[in-house]
């Protein structure tokens, strides 16, 4: 009798986990939702229930030039950065899991520092600074598109530099040793031990720090010249104006390009194991 | 071999290729965030030590506490950090409670649907706040999907006022920092041995025991961690506020983006952002200290 109570009890205990679950999934997904569904409601003022449904706001994005526009800026930094923060990060993770010294752990710290920072101070921040040598030096900084890269190289390699010191660390350091031992120059034992191991840390770096870099928005609030501004910014201001179904299929396009950048990744590295 | 590797022996010149190697790894990701994050933040905090003239809109150079005095003088901005507190302490441990089921499925789940529920718990934290924040627009506005309903099924008159309120900008914090609490509770909670839990279940524990005994101090690092990452990024929270507080609503993030931009006031917003830090990384350190005694004397136990 005990036991079939205990039994019982264990059961109403994993329904109830179970639909708690399901609530805080649903909590989090709940906005992504609704701004889908508006982006296919045939009015332009979000009211419910909608009046009927349209796929006409998808066409009206490429009539707003300031999508467009956003979208491609932002692109070509988040590429940018990306690369030059794996140049930057990949050795910099490699000698801080390979060698030991005295400062390792602050430094460490400081190519990690730049994700606690937050993102309004790190624009202020850098916008100053941008104000300094533009004064010191006399050559234009501010608001230039390599002032707003070098930003976003800056919150780019804190996730290569975590995520690849995670899948270095599981690597076995006697295969380079072998490797060395058979005759290849460091170089090639990189290029032919090493790298392969560590793929799955670079590939998760390279997605995390560009979809970090794509979607930044307080920081780059400061670093944007007049008249080009990243996809984040044209979709804030926008949204300080008005809500309506257009900025909802923009919304739209963003979470499919991101959803399937994230299906493809996790083909190659199990999302699971990196995060 | 060189000569001079010869009289420095084999070994020293090894030693110093590694010297070398590591340099030349690590300086140049070294050289460039400190160039370009700590002499920002270096330069930022020397401003907030100037002075400003508000008539001219000027700022002129002095060494003075006065932007600092002003803020926790002015009952203005002490009311503007303390929502924020608030706001973040609330997000915080509503993130705790939702986020810890979530974060227990996830992590015992043998479900091939998994990575599935992994990726629909990330791709919101990749689609961008702002977006986020129109979600809850169009559920919250005056003919929004809420009011809507609740009209129709004639438990209100009139439309609930929930936009540009403060619970506005809780329940869309909540929905941002969630995801990173059942990240960060997921990983710890898969590397708790399942067979614990089935030890004390066997000794006749009803779950409720067995969370509490158990699964809650053997998870209490990612608790900690978890606990902190959403306060850090609630306190930092600028587009939620923004957007689902309307301009009236006022919490720090926007504040340094008002001062900067609208003011013009470099030093007192250079202050307001060291405040911000600062009373971030204080009340942290204090959370860290209060879980660690409360590990300590349950253990003791």
């Amino acid at each position: 009798m005990a036991e079939a109570l205990a039994v019982i009890r264990r059961r109403a205990g994993r329904w109830a986990l179970n639909g708690a679950a399901t609530l805080a999934l649903a909590y989090i997904l709940l906005p992504l939702i609704f701004v889908i569904w508006l982006a296919f409601f045939r009015q332009e003022i979000p009211s419910f229930p909608p009046e009927g449904y349209s796929l006409k706001w998808f066409a009206a994005i490429l009539d707003q030039r300031k999508f467009v526009d956003g979208f491609s800026l932002s692109f070509e930094v988040g590429v940018l950065a990306t690369a030059i923060g794996l140049a930057l990060g990949v050795p910099a993770a490699l000698c801080l899991v390979r060698y030991n010294f005295t400062w390792r752990g602050p430094l460490a710290n400081l190519l990690l520092l730049p994700v606690v920072v937050p993102g309004v101070v790190l624009g202020t921040a850098m916008y100053v600074f941008h104000v300094e040598v533009e004064n010191g030096l006399d050559v234009d900084v501010l608001g230039t598109f390599y002032a707003l890269v070098s930003g976003h190289i800056v919150i780019v390699i804190p996730w290569v530099v975590r995520l690849v010191t995670a899948s270095l660390s599981g690597v076995d350091r006697a295969t380079e040793e072998a490797a060395q031992n058979l005759g290849a120059n460091p170089w090639v034992t990189f290029w032919r031990i090493t790298l392969p191991a560590i793929r799955p840390g670079i590939v998760a770096g390279a997605l995390f720090g560009f979809v970090t870099s794509f979607g930044n928005l307080e920081m780059s609030l400061f670093l944007v010249g007049p008249g080009r501004t990243t996809l984040p910014i044209v979709i804030l201001q926008y949204l300080e104006w008005k809500i309506d179904p257009t900025i909802a299929a923009v919304s739209v396009v963003q979470i499919l390009l991101i959803g399937t950048a994230m299906l493809i990744t996790d083909r190659y590295v199990k999302l699971s194991r990196v995060i | 071999m060189t000569d001079t590797a010869l009289a420095h022996g084999p070994v020293a010149e090894r030693r110093r290729g590694e010297g070398l190697t590591a340099t030349a790894l690590l300086a140049p990701a070294t050289i460039f965030v400190a160039l370009c994050l700590l002499a920002p933040l270096v330069i930022l905090f020397r401003y907030s030590l100037n002075e400003f003239i508000p008539t001219k809109k000027m700022m002129v150079e002095a060494v003075t506490v006065a932007n600092y005095v002003k803020f926790f003088t002015d009952p203005y901005y002490t009311a503007i950090l303390l929502t924020t507190v608030r706001v973040s302490v609330t997000v915080t441990l509503a993130c705790l409670i939702l986020g810890f089921p979530l974060a227990y499925v996830v992590a015992r789940t043998q479900s091939r649907f998994k990575n599935l529920l992994i990726i629909l718990t990330v791709l919101p934290l990749f689609v961008g706040n702002a977006v986020r924040a129109a979600g809850w627009m169009t559920i919250f506005g005056n003919k929004g999907f809420l009011n809507t309903t609740l009209q129709w099924l004639g438990l209100i008159d009139k439309p609930l006022e929930i936009m540009f309120t403060e619970k506005a900008v809780i329940i869309g914090i909540i929905a941002v920092n969630l995801p990173f609490m059942v990240l960060t509770l997921q990983s710890v909670i898969e590397g708790i041995d399942r067979a614990v839990e089935e030890a004390a279940f066997s000794l006749g524990a009803p779950p409720i025991t067995m969370f509490r005994r158990v699964l809650w101090p053997l998870a209490l690092p990612g608790i900690l961690a978890g606990t902190i990452l959403t306060f850090i990024l609630a306190m930092n929270a600028y587009a939620t506020p923004f957007l689902l507080g309307g301009p009236l609503f006022k919490m720090m993030a926007p504040l340094v983006y008002n001062q900067f931009t609208q003011q013009s006031n470099w030093p007192f917003g250079g202050a307001i952002a060291f405040i911000l830090m600062a009373v971030t990384l204080v009340l942290t350190l204090a959370a860290n200290l209060l879980f660690q005694r409360r590990a300590r004397s349950d253990l003791g136990r």
